[in-house]
C-alpha cells in the first residue's frame, strides 16, 4: 500500500497564533479516514491546508509522494494538486446547470470538448442525477445539489478526495444513502477519502481509521471496527 | 488573484484615476500656499462646510424615514415609491435649480442647500432601506419576544445607524462637489460661491493649475474626511447583518399612521423629481421664453396673471421643442451617449478585477480607501488635473478627443461599481471560488466565469451608474475643451444664455436617456441588483 497523504510537523498560523499542529499524518492509498472532533479543533483547517486552501506555516505536505508544501512555500498550487473536495455548503456554482458545471470541471482537466457529453452522462448517472442536465443549483434539493457536488469534485479523476462536512445540512435518510454511494464511488476507484464530520455515528460504517482532534492537535488515531461493507 | 488582469486593472486606475492627481500635485509651488489659510479662502470653506452639512442634514431627515418606511414597514406602493425615489438623484441638480428657482423665491445659500438635499436624500434612503433589508426575521423575533416594538427599534437602530452615516457623508461629499447648482443659483440671486465654482474662476481667470488646487487643498482633506468614515462604516454596515439562513421579517404594521406615512412618502418624491420634471414638461410646452419669463416673475414677486401674459400649453408645441431641441443637439446627443456608453463599458471590467481585490486580497480595506481617492478630490479640479496631464504636443490629439472625456468619466466614477462589486463579492461564498480552484480552473477564469457571472446584477448596476453619471458630467469636464459638445455642456449654455422651450424639451431629452437603464432594468431585468451593503 503506498501513502496518499503525508504531514510531517505541518502547521497553519493565523497572524502569530498557531491554530493547527505541528502535526504528523499519514493517509494510504484506498484508506477512509474519518476527522472527528469539536467544533474550532481544526478539522477543516487540516483540509483546507492539504487541499492548499490554507497558507502552511511550517513542516511539509506530499500528496502522492510529491511535496506539495515545505516550510511556508507552496510549491504546487491548490489547482495543480488534482484532488477533489465536497464543501460543507456544496459551493456549486448558481449561474451554471449540472451539465455547464461539469463541462467547466472537464474542460479544465484537458479532456476534449468532443468527450464532454459523454462524459456528463457518465458522471450524472455515477450520482443518479440522469436527466438533470439543464437543471440550476437552485431549483435542486439539499441532496440533489450535494450529489452534483460528489460528480464535480469526481469529474477529473481525482484519486483523492476531501470532504468538508458535506452531508450536515441533509436528514438522516439521505446522508446514510449518499454515504453508501460515496463509499460504492470509493472502492470502485479505489479512491483516498478525507471526510471530516460532527457525527462520527455517520460514517463508522464505511470508514477505516478515526482521527479525533482537538485544539489543532491529534488527540488519538485509531483503526475503525472492521467495516460492515 | 490573476496578476496579469490586477496589473492591467491597476495601471488602467493609476493612468484615469491618479495620474491627473499626481499632475496636480507636482503644479503646487510654496508661493501658491500662501492664501490658503486667508480670510477668503476660510470663508470659502465655511461656506461650502455649511453647504455640505445642510445638504447632508436635509438628506438624512428625508432619506432615513424615506427608507426605514419603504424598506420595513406596510406604506402602501413601497415597492413603487423604492425605485421611483432614485429618480431625484439621477435627475441633474442643475435641472432641479432651474425648476425650483422658477417656481419659488428661494436663492442664495437656503436654496443650493435644499436642492442639493433634495438631490442627494435618495443616497440616504437607500443606504437605510439596503441596512433595514438584511436585517433576518429571527434576530427581530428575537427582540419582539424581549420588549416589544421598542425591543425592536432598539435592536435595529445600531445595526442601520453605519448606513445611515455612510449615505450622510456621501451626500456631504456629491453636495460640495457639485459645480453647476451654486454657479446656477448666484446666477439668478444672491452671490453665494462656494470652493467648486471659485477654483473654477481663478482658474479661467489666472489660468493656474497650482492655485487652483492650492486653494481646495482644505476641500480634499474635508472630503477625505467624509469618506474614509464613509468607507469603513459601510464595511460594518455589512457585516453586522449578514446572516447565513436569512429570512426576511414580516413588514411592520403602521396603523393609523400608514396614511400619514403614504403622504411623506409622496411629498419627497414629488418635491424631488416629479414637480421638476412637471416643470420642464410645462415650460416645454409653451412657445418660446414665454413660460420662463413668467416663472422668473412670479419668482421674483410679480404674480398677477395682467403683468405676466403666458400663452396656452399644447401638445403641438411641445413637439416642436422636442423637434428644434433634437436639430439643435443631435451631434452632441450622440457623442454624450457615445462617452457615456464607453466609460461604463470600460469601467465595469477594471471594477470588477479591483473591487474582487479589495475585497478578497489582504489590506483589502486599505486598498478601497485608496481607490477611492479620486472621489476626495473636487471634480473641477479633476478636469484641470486632465488638462494638465494630456494638453502637451505628444498627446494633442488625444486632448482634442472625446477619448479624454471617456478617460475623465472613467476615472471619476470607477469607484461607483468598484464599490458594488465589492458589496456583491463580500455576499459571495469564497468556496465558490475555492471549488473552482480545486477543480483546476486558472485565477483569470475562476474571475470572469464564477465571479462575473454570480455577480452579473452588480455589474449591470455599475455600468448604468457610470452611464447615468457620465451623461450628466459637467463638474469636472467643463474645462475640457472635447466636452464642449456634449449634450449636457449644451443644456449649461443654453440655460445660462438662451433658455427657451426647446432647452426645456433638451432637459426632458436628457432626463429620457438618464432614466432609460432604469427603465429597461425595470422591464427586462428578472433578478434582484445586488447593491451596496
Amino acid at each position: 500500500m503506498s501513502v496518499a497523504v503525508q504531514l510531517r510537523a505541518a502547521s497553519v498560523a493565523v497572524g502569530s497564533k498557531t491554530i493547527l499542529g505541528p502535526l504528523d499524518l499519514e493517509v494510504q492509498k484506498g484508506e477512509h479516514l474519518v476527522v472527528i472532533g469539536p467544533s474550532g479543533c481544526g478539522k477543516t483547517t487540516l483540509l483546507r491546508l492539504i487541499a492548499g486552501l490554507a497558507r502552511p506555516a511550517g513542516g511539509s505536505v506530499a500528496i502522492g509522494g510529491q511535496t506539495v508544501s515545505e516550510g511556508a512555500r507552496l510549491l504546487v498550487p491548490a489547482e495543480k494538486r488534482g484532488i477533489g473536495m465536497l464543501f460543507q455548503d456544496g459551493a456549486l456554482w448558481p449561474h451554471m446547470t449540472c451539465a455547464k458545471t461539469l463541462e467547466f470541471v472537464l474542460h479544465h482537466a484537458g479532456i476534449p470538448r468532443a468527450e464532454h457529453a459523454g462524459r456528463v452522462g457518465e458522471l450524472l448517472e455515477l450520482v443518479e442525477l440522469q436527466g438533470f442536465d439543464k437543471r440550476k443549483p437552485g431549483t435542486m434539493s439539499g441532496g440533489e445539489a450535494q450529489r452534483l457536488a460528489l460528480a464535480r469534485a469526481l469529474a477529473c479523476n481525482p484519486e483523492l478526495i476531501l470532504l468538508d462536512e458535506p452531508l450536515g445540512p441533509l436528514d438522516a435518510g439521505l446522508r446514510s444513502s449518499m454515504l453508501a454511494r460515496i463509499d460504492e464511488i470509493q472502492r470502485e476507484r479505489d479512491l483516498t477519502l478525507i471526510h471530516v464530520t460532527h457525527d462520527p455515528a455517520e460514517s463508522e460504517a464505511y470508514t477505516d481509521r478515526t482521527l479525533v482532534m482537538e485544539a489543532g492537535r491529534i488527540r488519538s488515531d485509531l483503526p475503525s471496527e472492521p467495516p460492515s461493507r | 488573484m490573476s496578476r496579469p488582469f490586477v496589473i492591467t486593472a491597476l495601471a488602467l486606475y493609476a493612468l484615469a484615476g491618479f495620474a491627473p492627481i499626481v499632475a496636480m500635485a507636482l503644479r503646487v509651488d510654496l508661493s501658491d500656499l500662501e492664501t490658503l489659510l486667508d480670510e477668503r479662502t476660510l470663508g470659502l470653506l465655511g461656506r461650502t462646510v455649511m453647504l455640505g452639512g445642510g445638504a447632508s442634514t436635509i438628506a438624512v431627515l428625508l432619506g432615513a424615514p424615506f427608507g426605514f418606511l419603504v424598506a420595513r414597514t406596510n406604506v402602501p406602493g413601497a415597492r413603487v415609491l423604492r425605485p421611483v425615489a432614485l429618480v431625484a438623484l439621477i435627475l441633474p441638480p442643475l435641472f432641479v435649480a432651474i425648476t425650483w428657482s422658477a417656481l419659488t423665491n428661494l436663492r442664495g445659500a437656503p436654496a443650493a442647500i435644499g436642492i442639493l438635499g433634495l438631490h442627494t436624500f435618495p443616497i440616504v434612503a437607500f443606504f437605510t432601506a439596503t441596512a433595514f433589508d438584511r436585517i433576518d426575521a429571527g434576530r427581530q423575533e428575537a427582540a419582539q419576544l424581549a420588549g416589544g416594538l421598542r425591543a425592536v427599534l432598539r435592536m435595529e437602530l445600531p445595526l442601520v445607524l453605519p448606513a445611515i452615516l455612510c449615505g450622510a457623508c456621501l451626500a456631504f461629499l456629491f453636495a460640495i462637489n457639485d459645480f453647476a447648482t451654486p454657479d446656477y443659483i448666484s446666477s439668478v440671486g444672491t452671490k453665494f460661491n462656494v470652493y467648486a465654482d471659485e477654483v473654477f474662476a481663478n482658474y479661467q481667470l489666472q489660468e493656474s493649475t497650482g492655485r487652483a488646487v492650492a486653494s481646495s487643498l482644505p476641500l480634499v482633506a474635508l472630503s477625505l474626511l467624509m469618506l474614509v468614515p464613509a468607507l469603513l462604516l459601510r464595511r460594518r454596515g455589512a457585516l453586522a447583518t449578514v446572516g447565513g439562513n436569512f429570512k426576511r421579517p414580516a413588514p411592520l404594521r403602521l396603523g393609523a399612521w400608514r396614511a400619514p406615512a403614504l403622504l411623506f412618502c409622496v411629498a419627497v418624491v414629488t418635491v424631488g423629481s416629479l414637480i421638476p420634471i412637471g416643470r420642464l414638461l410645462y415650460e416645454a410646452g409653451i412657445p418660446g421664453r414665454q413660460a420662463i419669463q413668467a416663472g422668473n416673475d412670479l419668482a421674483g414677486g410679480l404674480s398677477s396673471p395682467s403683468q405676466v401674459p403666458v400663452g396656452s400649453w399644447s401638445l403641438s408645441s411641445l413637439q416642436s421643442a422636442f423637434s428644434v431641441a433634437l436639430e439643435r443637439t443631435r451631434t452632441d446627443l450622440g457623442n454624450s451617449l457615445i462617452y457615456s456608453v464607453s466609460a461604463g463599458l470600460i469601467a465595469v471590467p477594471i471594477a470588477l478585477v479591483l473591487g474582487h481585490l479589495c475585497q478578497r486580497a489582504r489590506g483589502g480595506r486599505l486598498l478601497e480607501i485608496l481607490f477611492a481617492l479620486p472621489m476626495a478630490v473636487p471634480a473641477i479640479l479633476f478636469g484641470i488635473g486632465n488638462i494638465a496631464v494630456w494638453n502637451n504636443a505628444v498627446t494633442a490629439d488625444f486632448y482634442d478627443s472625446g477619448g479624454l472625456v471617456v478617460m475623465l468619466e472613467v476615472g471619476r466614477f470607477l469607484i461607483f461599481p468598484l464599490l458594488l462589486v465589492t458589496g456583491a463579492v463580500a455576499s459571495l461564498s469564497p468556496r465558490l471560488e475555492e471549488a473552482a480552484r480545486m477543480a483546476g480552473v486558472p485565477a483569470w477564469k475562476r474571475l470572469t466565469h464564477v465571479v462575473g457571472p454570480t455577480v452579473l446584477p452588480s455589474l449591470l448596476a455599475g455600468w448604468a451608474l457610470v452611464f447615468v453619471l457620465a451623461m450628466r458630467e459637467l463638474d469636472a469636464a467643463i474645462l475640457v475643451p472635447s466636452a464642449n459638445h456634449t449634450i449636457i455642456f449644451r443644456v449649461f449654455n443654453q440655460i445660462h444664455f438662451g433658455r427657451d422651450d426647446a432647452v426645456a424639451a433638451l432637459c426632458l431629452l436628457v432626463v429620457f436617456f438618464l432614466l432609460l437603464p432604469g427603465l429597461l432594468w425595470s422591464f427586462f431585468g428578472r433578478r434582484r441588483t445586488e447593491v451596496m451593503p
